[in-house]
């Protein structure tokens, strides 16, 4: 083997700066002597230049870095005595203020509930939020988001009456983020039109919305944004958020769990719309 | 206050790797869209994982292996293809003289375009080499992979662009 043949071998590991110091050397001093091995590593040279040139760079959305940013700015577990003294410490001097301002805080517009619910519905819709899983059985869904959201989640079922259609259809799931933890996104599909329902746990996030609806022992919060009707509500340690078009009729939404005889009884007669004034904003 | 001053510059360092780890995505996945989940969810484990890289030098290339994982997951979950070396074919032999090519900007279009049709397993290593800069190690890191597969991925890749450009414009019809 001469040693062209070996150096040329070392020509990429070189330009690439991933050689030990000896290697180095003798590539080097091979390079001085030898014409032929010179024009090999300026061709080479070029080649990495004209790649690092078309390599397209692609910058960030700001809703991304936003949404990075809010990561970022949350505590982060696992942050020693230290921290953990100091936090509690803060906490306690913090609580009483922060108890005073909770209730306006919860049921401010624009919280991340009702944005993430909207945004996802409409990923969804765009065809840009892939589904991690495809089925129309409720069972098989709710089984694969167990262990990947810190709650149980389990959809309701209704066996369908011979002769009798389905009126809706459930398509599958996902896990989006939500305050620094996943929810369980599922999607359903009425009339040929898509319905998000979203699922956390309670003490990841509450309910907000411009205008509340009290119906069965619950409170339910209504915000329209984006062309979309969105409820959310609390219920057993978990909070719910419903997005579908405006115009769709928020209480048909419902019938996506409600959707059995005896369940339709319960939401008959509740009315989420929001008023008028509120649907042109 | 030792501890508040780690998780400020983690924090500080993983996201100025935002920019890198979204074109990685979108090399990865070719669409924005997946490309934006998966930086987000790779940010979220990074914020909650319980163990951080030590020393915090390591950040940027743990962050592209989360994203790199989550990625090879969603591509076992979706039953896509895998491609091995193999999947390039054979090589073209010789050695082409690509350099006085290299100003004219229709090359750097093909360039482009031959990147494009890498091989998804050479792509990746052109990506993280040329474009985010990393070493051998770390790219075997990221990849889960032996440095010498990262090599002969590269080498293959290099073979293959350099290929490309020699090739020159496809005949007009």
């Amino acid at each position: 083997v001469s040693d062209c043949d070996s150096v040329r071998r070392l020509v990429a590991p070189y330009l690439d700066g991933e050689l030990v110091d000896d290697e180095r050397r003798l590539v080097e001093a091979h390079l001085a002597s030898c014409e032929a091995c010179r024009a090999l590593v300026a061709r080479e040279s070029s080649l990495v230049s004209a790649v690092q040139g078309a390599l397209p760079r692609h910058e960030a959305s700001a809703e991304l870095r936003e949404r990075v940013g809010s990561f970022a700015d949350r505590r982060q577990p696992g942050l020693g005595w230290t921290a953990a003294v100091a936090a509690l410490v803060l906490g306690v001097v913090a609580g009483a203020v922060v108890w005073r301002f909770w209730g306006q805080r919860a049921t401010a517009p624009g919280s991340d509930l009702v944005a993430v619910a909207v945004d996802s519905h409409l990923r969804f819709a765009r065809g840009q939020l892939p589904l991690e899983v495809r089925s129309e059985e409720p069972e098989e869904v709710s089984r694969w988001f167990a262990g990947r959201v810190p709650f149980h989640v389990t959809l309701p079922d209704y066996p369908v009456a011979p002769g009798e259609m389905k009126f809706y259809r459930l398509e599958g799931g996902r896990l989006v983020a939500l305050e620094g933890d996943y929810a369980a996104y599922v999607a359903y599909r009425m009339d040929g039109r898509p319905i998000s329902l979203l699922v956390a746990s309670a003490t990841t996030v509450e309910p907000s919305g411009r205008d509340t609806v009290k119906w069965g022992g619950l409170t339910f919060h209504l915000e329209s944004r984006a062309g979309l009707n969105v409820i959310t509500w609390s219920d057993k340690g978990l909070t719910y958020a419903l997005a579908a078009e405006l115009g769709f009729g928020g209480e048909r939404s419902c019938l996506v769990c409600h959707g059995s005889p005896k369940e339709r009884g319960k939401i008959e007669g509740f009315s989420p719309r929001p008023p008028d004034d509120l649907i042109a904003r | 206050l030792i501890d508040a001053k780690r998780g400020e510059d983690f924090r500080r360092r993983a996201v100025a790797c935002l920019d890198g780890l979204y074109s990685f995505a979108v090399s990865l996945s070719r669409d924005s869209a997946r490309a934006e989940d998966l930086v987000q969810e790779t940010y979220l484990r990074a914020f909650q994982a319980r163990r951080k890289p030590e020393p915090l030098e390591g950040v940027r290339p743990w962050l592209f292996t989360i994203l790199h994982n989550l990625w090879r997951n969603q591509r076992r979950r979706a039953a896509m293809a895998s491609l091995d070396d193999d999947t390039a074919g054979a090589l073209p032999s010789g050695e082409p003289d690509p350099a006085e090519d290299l100003a004219r900007a229709e090359d750097a279009a093909r360039l482009r375009a031959a990147i494009e049709a890498l091989p998804h397993a050479f792509r990746e290593v052109v990506v993280l080499r040329f474009g985010e800069g990393f070493s051998y190690r770390e790219i075997a890191e990221v990849l889960a992979c032996p440095a010498g597969t990262v090599m002969s991925r590269l080498a293959r890749a290099r073979c293959l662009l350099r290929a490309s450009l020699a090739a020159g414009p496809e005949p007009k019809p």
